[in-house]
């Protein structure tokens, strides 16, 4: 049983990167991790305990990073592991010249280079519409995982 | 006078002259309980009761010729047959070749032990059966089934978390204890599939958990003990069949393959042969059918008996009559056959004492 799921290794070794959460608390809208990956819960159907053993939760989520559908059956008294997801906002600064990457304005005022341009193809044309234009644009990034992506963003008006 | 000749003419129409049966058919004659009351006898008077006491009555005498029946009661010998076959004290030791078949209720029920009498002292050859009729027969071994009513209410059986089967009742709680022992061997299963290459079947994998049962009182445990297989192509309708789906979500990638199955119950058939082919089949369904394909690839089964309750009208293959099946090939025309009208948890049990058990006990 996932009990003994493993957590990706981090370089910080602050908290870590999911917590355990009974099944059967698990509700529509929540995260769970499928098969190691980041997921938000789109559907929790349980069937109560009789032929097929005890009691049992099925999920059906969507990675959170790829738009997969993935899905589940835990029997609802285990414990599920649920993905820390955080959401950060940055001021866009630049858009690197080989095209891959931002440069965002972090809180403290130093700059994070690392962060990707975003797969998805409206919120790519968004961007980079909107970074041509001169726009002030605030980017969110959501993160789990280990893993970050681009999730939103708007255009900020000039003070 | 008129009114005469009317009488009789009346009286050949009413009273027509009968052919005698004396010497052709068996007299009717029940048991006479003034004899006291003696269980072998009491039996063996139902071949003269009629209906299905004399079913049962033929039945019983047609498993007793499958169990006398040897290779050496075949006088002619073919040419073309090995120096084996024609050894005198070889032809002497060649048995007919016995398929068991049966529901899943009837293991839910108290005949599961008389299934596993037969088992243990390997007086049958191959089983077949569907997935009830297999975890039904693990699950006891975990925990009891109870005797109910057929007239429990449903939704207040729900609410308690009790499964009806007819007048039995299986707590849910059953099931679980099942999942719990089951899901950790199809993980150790799924391993030595990766790791050793090991292709399960239903076969192989119910070789496994009769092996791991380990428990007496069960059937399964038997058939592994004895090296009988146990046919069950239907695996996933069932219990065992929710357990795969789950194990599938947690662990995927645990392949059953029904193909090589397959193979192996027609060989039991095809293969058979010098030896005769016998069906013991209770209920229908599935293992019914299942057995009777297998027979029509060596042209049909020697023997069948078949107990149930079907009927043939609705055209099903449950109900249908063994000679059905000889027009198909499944039973030969020369066969010796007995369909026995009545519900198994009557009949096997009778059946078995006055045919296997009695064989097995005389000296």
């Amino acid at each position: 049983m996932s009990d003994e799921e493993h957590h990706f290794e981090s370089s910080d070794a602050g908290a870590s990167k999911t917590y355990p959460q009974q099944a059967g608390n698990i509700r529509k809208g929540g995260y769970i991790v499928i098969k190691g990956r980041p997921c938000k819960v789109v559907e929790v159907s349980t069937s109560k305990t009789g032929k097929h053993g005890h009691a049992k939760c099925h999920f059906v989520a969507i990675d959170i990073f790829t738009s997969k559908k993935l899905e589940d059956i835990v029997p609802s008294s285990h414990n599920c592991d649920v993905p820390h997801v955080n959401r950060v906002d940055y001021q866009l600064i630049d858009i690197s010249e080989d095209g891959f990457y931002v440069s965002l304005l972090t809180d403290n005022g130093s700059t994070k280079d690392d962060l990707k341009l975003p797969t998805d193809e409206a919120l790519l044309t968004q961007l980079k519409s909107g970074f041509e234009e001169g726009k002030d644009i605030v980017v969110s990034v959501m993160s789990a995982m280990g893993e970050e992506q681009m999730c939103a963003l708007k255009e900020v008006s000039p003070k | 006078m008129e009114e005469d000749r009317v009488l009789s003419s009346v009286h050949s129409t009413v009273f027509k002259e009968s052919e005698s049966l004396e010497g052709k058919c068996d007299k009717i004659e029940g048991y006479d309980f003034n004899q006291g009351v003696n269980y072998p006898k009491l039996l063996r008077s139902m071949l003269t009761t009629g209906f299905q006491a004399s079913n049962l009555g033929e039945a019983i005498d047609v498993v007793n010729q499958m169990l006398d029946w040897r290779l050496a009661d075949e006088t002619t010998v073919p040419e073309d047959c090995s120096e084996e076959e024609k050894d005198p004290s070889y032809r002497e030791s060649v048995k007919c070749k016995i398929f068991l078949g049966f529901t899943s209720n009837l293991v839910s029920s108290g005949v599961r032990d008389t299934i596993r009498y037969l088992v243990q002292h390997h007086m049958v050859d191959v089983i077949v059966t569907t997935t009830g009729g297999v975890e039904e027969d693990l699950i006891k071994c975990l925990a009891p089934t109870f005797k109910g009513d057929f007239s429990l209410p449903g939704a207040y059986l729900r609410s308690k978390g009790l499964n009806r089967i007819g007048n039995l009742l299986v707590p849910n709680d059953n099931y679980c204890k099942f999942e719990d022992w089951i899901i950790p061997i199809f993980d150790q299963m799924l391993k030595e599939q990766k790791e050793e290459n090991v292709l399960w079947t239903p076969s192989k994998l119910l070789a496994r958990l009769g092996k791991e049962i380990n428990n007496e009182s069960s059937y399964l445990y038997w058939a592994y003990k004895m090296n009988i297989p146990v046919f069950c192509p239907g695996l996933t309708d069932g219990s065992l069949g929710d357990m795969l789906y789950f194990h599938s979500f947690r662990t995927s990638g645990l392949v059953i393959d029904v193909v090589q199955d397959i193979r192996a119950m027609n060989g039991e058939a095809v293969h058979a042969t010098p030896r005769k082919t016998g069906m013991i089949i209770l209920g229908g369904g599935l293992p019914k059918h299942h057995i009777c394909n297998a027979n029509m690839m060596r042209n049909g089964a020697d023997y069948a008996v078949f107990i149930n309750t079907g009927q043939e009208f609705d055209g099903s293959d449950s109900g249908a009559r063994p000679d059905e099946a000889v027009s198909w090939g499944k039973i030969r025309g020369s066969a010796k056959t007995v369909k026995v009208y009545c519900d198994a948890t009557i009949a096997f049990p009778l059946l078995v004492a006055e045919t296997f058990a009695s064989k097995r006990t005389k000296p």
